[in-house]
Order: C-alpha cells, then sequence, then structure tokens
C-alpha cells in the first residue's frame, strides 16, 4: 500500500478513485486544486482506489435506490405502500449476491478475498435487472434508463481517462512528488 | 464447547459476529459497503441492554436530551462502531490503511522519542486500528492492555487473528501484569490502557466526569508514578469513511508529593477533563455499551 504524506492536494488523486467518472472529476479537482486554510499538522493519505468517502456513499445511494425502486415496482400494492416495503426488501436483495456468492466462492477457490468477483456479480446482477425493467412499462422503467444513462457517462469518462491518460499520470507524479 | 452450549456463538459477544463481519470484508464490495453498514446497525439496535446503555450515558452527555434524539444519536454511536471495526479487521485481512490526520503532533513525537512512556485511551474511535498501526510504525515496543473477551470462543478468534507485532496483554492478573508493564517501560516500551472504564476487579480512582461521580482505572496512573514517565492522552476520532485523526494532548505529569492520593487526583482531574472534551466533541464515538455511572447502572 502506497501511501503520501503532507499533500492535502493528493485527496484527488485519481488512484484513489474506483469509477470512471469519479476519477475523472478527481482529476479535474487535482488541477484545480486550492489549499484549505485550515490544513491539519500532519496528513497521510492511502493511495487505494477504493478509498474515497463521497464516492463510495454516492454509489450506494444510487444503487440502493435502484434497487428500491425496482423492489417496490415489482410488488403489488399501492406505490407508497411497496415503497415502504421495498427499504428493506432491497436491503436484503443486495445481501444476496453476497451470502449466496460468497460461501460458494469459498467453496470452489478457498477462504480469502473475493470482493472483486462479487462486485462484478452483483453489478452484473444489476445491469440484468435493470435491462429487464427497461423493456417493462411500469415506473420504475424511467429509474432503469437512468442507470443506464449514468452507465454510459461513466463509458465515456473512460474514454476521456485513457485519452488524457498521460497528463493524469504527469498530475499524480507532480502531486506525490 | 459443549453441544448444549453451540448457541452461545450467536449471542452479542459471541464468535459468529466476528466471524461475520471478517466474511463480510473479504466478500462485501466497497461500494455497497454503507448500505450493509446501515442494515446491521439498525439490527443491531435490537440489542437491548448495549442501546439502553448507550441511551442513559448520552442522557448526562446530553442533559435535557429526549429519548426519541437519544434513539437517533444511539444509531449514529452504533453505525461509527460498525465502520471502525470492519476498518480494523480490513486492515488486519488486507492491509488496508486510512486516511490520518494528526493533531498534537509535538506530543505524538515527544512521545515516541522518550525513553518509555503511557499511552492512555478510551474506547472510542479505532483505538485497536491506531494501536495495531502504531506498532508496525514505530520503533518502539508498544504493549496494548485490555480487559479479555468474555466469550472464550471469541477470544480464541481474536488471538487467532490479532496483528503480529501488536503484544496485548489482559487486565487479569493484576500484580504480575503491572511488574510486566514497568519493565517494558524502563526498557523504553510504550505501554497503552484505556483509561474510561473500570471492568472486574481491577483498582480504581474516584473521578469527576460531566459532573458525576464515576471511577477511572489506577492502573496507568500507578505504573506513571512507579516508572517516573508521564501519561499522554490519545485519542483515535474517526473523522469519515477509512479516515482518522489522532489527537494526542499535553502530557499528564505525577508529581511525588507528601501526599499520594493528592498527586493522583490532580492526574486523574486533567485525564477527565480531556476525556470530556473529546467526548463532549464526538460522543457518537464514545463505544462504552454498558451505564457508564454507577446511579445510571442501579
Amino acid at each position: 500500500m502506497n501511501v503520501v504524506a503532507d499533500r492535502p492536494a493528493a485527496r484527488w488523486l485519481p488512484s484513489r478513485h474506483r469509477f470512471a467518472l469519479a476519477r475523472l472529476i478527481g482529476y479535474l479537482r487535482l488541477r484545480r486544486f486550492r489549499p484549505e486554510r485550515e490544513q491539519p499538522e500532519h496528513l497521510i493519505l492511502a493511495i487505494n482506489r477504493d478509498q474515497t468517502d463521497m464516492e463510495m456513499h454516492l454509489v450506494a445511494l444510487w444503487v440502493f435506490v435502484t434497487t428500491t425502486c425496482y423492489v417496490a415496482a415489482a410488488l403489488p400494492f399501492v406505490l407508497p405502500l411497496a415503497i415502504v416495503l421495498a427499504i428493506p426488501l432491497a436491503t436484503i436483495v443486495i445481501h444476496l449476491p453476497i451470502v449466496v456468492g460468497g460461501p460458494l466462492l469459498r467453496l470452489m477457490i478457498g477462504d480469502g478475498n473475493h470482493i472483486k468477483i462479487v462486485s462484478m456479480t452483483t453489478m452484473a446482477l444489476l445491469l440484468i435487472a435493470s435491462g429487464y425493467v427497461a423493456t417493462t412499462a411500469t415506473w420504475a422503467r424511467l429509474v432503469a434508463w437512468l442507470f443506464f444513462a449514468i452507465l454510459i457517462v461513466n463509458g465515456a469518462s473512460a474514454v476521456i481517462l485513457w485519452l488524457l491518460r498521460g497528463a493524469i499520470h504527469a498530475a499524480e507524479e507532480r502531486c506525490v512528488r | 464447547m459443549t453441544r448444549s452450549g453451540w448457541w452461545r456463538r450467536f449471542l452479542v459477544r459471541g464468535v459468529f459476529w466476528r466471524q461475520l463481519l471478517r466474511f463480510a470484508i473479504l466478500n462485501v464490495p466497497p461500494w455497497t459497503e454503507p448500505i450493509i453498514m446501515a442494515f446491521w446497525s439498525t439490527f443491531f439496535l435490537v440489542w437491548g441492554p448495549g442501546r439502553r446503555g448507550v441511551m442513559r450515558n448520552l442522557k448526562v452527555i446530553k442533559p435535557g436530551s429526549f429519548a426519541l434524539a437519544n434513539v437517533f444519536r444511539c444509531y449514529r454511536v452504533f453505525w461509527n462502531y460498525a465502520w471502525t471495526i470492519a476498518d480494523n479487521v480490513r486492515f488486519k485481512e488486507l492491509r488496508t490503511i486510512p486516511d490520518w490526520e494528526f493533531s498534537g503532533r509535538e506530543y505524538f513525537e515527544e512521545m515516541q522519542t522518550r525513553e518509555g512512556a503511557i499511552l492512555l485511551t478510551a474506547h472510542m474511535g479505532s483505538y485497536d486500528l491506531g494501536a495495531q498501526l502504531f506498532s508496525e510504525t514505530s520503533a518502539r515496543r508498544i504493549v496494548m492492555v485490555r480487559a479479555p473477551e468474555i466469550d472464550p470462543q471469541t477470544r480464541e478468534f481474536e488471538e487467532h487473528h490479532g496483528a503480529e507485532s501488536l503484544r496485548i496483554e489482559f487486565n487479569t492478573r493484576a500484580t504480575e501484569l503491572a511488574l510486566d508493564l514497568l519493565e517494558t517501560i524502563r526498557e523504553g516500551g510504550i505501554v497503552a490502557i484505556q483509561g474510561d472504564r473500570v471492568t472486574g476487579s481491577i483498582g480504581s480512582l474516584p473521578a469527576t466526569l460531566f459532573g458525576k461521580q464515576t471511577a477511572v482505572p489506577a492502573g496507568p496512573f500507578a505504573l506513571a508514578l512507579a516508572a517516573r514517565v508521564p501519561i499522554y492522552p490519545v485519542f483515535v476520532v474517526r473523522l469519515g469513511r477509512r479516515r482518522y485523526r489522532l489527537i494526542t494532548s499535553r502530557p499528564i505529569e505525577i508529581v511525588r508529593s507528601r501526599n499520594r492520593d493528592d498527586d493522583f487526583a490532580r492526574a486523574v482531574g486533567q485525564w477527565t477533563d480531556e476525556l470530556e472534551r473529546v467526548i463532549r466533541a464526538c460522543w457518537f464515538q464514545w463505544f462504552t455499551f454498558e451505564p457508564h455511572w454507577p446511579e445510571q447502572a442501579a
């Protein structure tokens, strides 16, 4: 694990972000970074792709709201009641790939770090669910379309990141030097 | 374990929850973590004694607060606790370290350059993670003193999955331990002790916290007096996801006089002032799940 000491700008290093859109935003913030007036006496920042607070909470909120809408649309109740019931059900649904996939992976490849596989499986299941909901005539199709719109924006960000890879690498080097 | 006692693993301090947490750390994608944390923090709100303990403590920390508001505050305590224990296990299993900010750095560095010191902390934020990281990055040897796990299987699990570089001593064998710790300090090591809670039959000193009578462990103060070293109040406060602040305060010097009780009272007063200031600012990270003040427990 790499760390950077006493470089407040390093908070915005693209390497500290997971998704392409967040990495691109990070790069733009890094370029326009202005130090805050009050800085901690000593700061140690870890360079890890899952390190950032805002990105992970926003993605979690997006996944949770999307799943809740899909579950609510599938329930045979009036909308307000369906949404109230969908909130705990969505939480359980999000647990399923982990509690089912985790032990299966353990059985197949042993104990250890299976986050990447579970992560890809969960996102793939959400993608399949969104594909299905997007073709239905329910109100939840709008949520599914939004889901795909965000994926497209993220994909476009990935392309921009690839085109800017040299500049991004140089900016990261300058920041941590 | 007897066949009839298998269900004990599911009690709140049972080993099942430690195993589940480890499983989660190795399987939960980071972008679903907040959802999982929110769910399990809500689940643990049904743990009556823990919830009531936190709410009673909040009543003293925030006098005049409403019970309903304290239920939500209690949820915030559980939410922060879930994140801190997860960060601790994540470090042990995946070597993932959080971001750190330092406050009172001059005292922290002074402690590391001294020949022996006592690090006095509280059940706040991620004290376990702080001690582990400190033990791996400091040139000084660090010994952490803590209360043992009640459940034997949980104790065994923690010993098996503990950090290799951190020596942990349990406060169950008072006399032998005091001599061992004194030796550690004389050899230039640092002894880390939690000084906010008296558990079991360990020696205590009277104190006042939030204007109410309570007690704090006597061990760190007696040790500081015997070893003639200062006590450094250190708190590890969680600022956000994978982000902590290490606060080190002005050291507490115990000056010997003819009246030992007065010497201790002055030191305890300085410690509780510091503790109260940090708890007041970060009440949502004081992980004391039993009523802290005796009158509340009654």
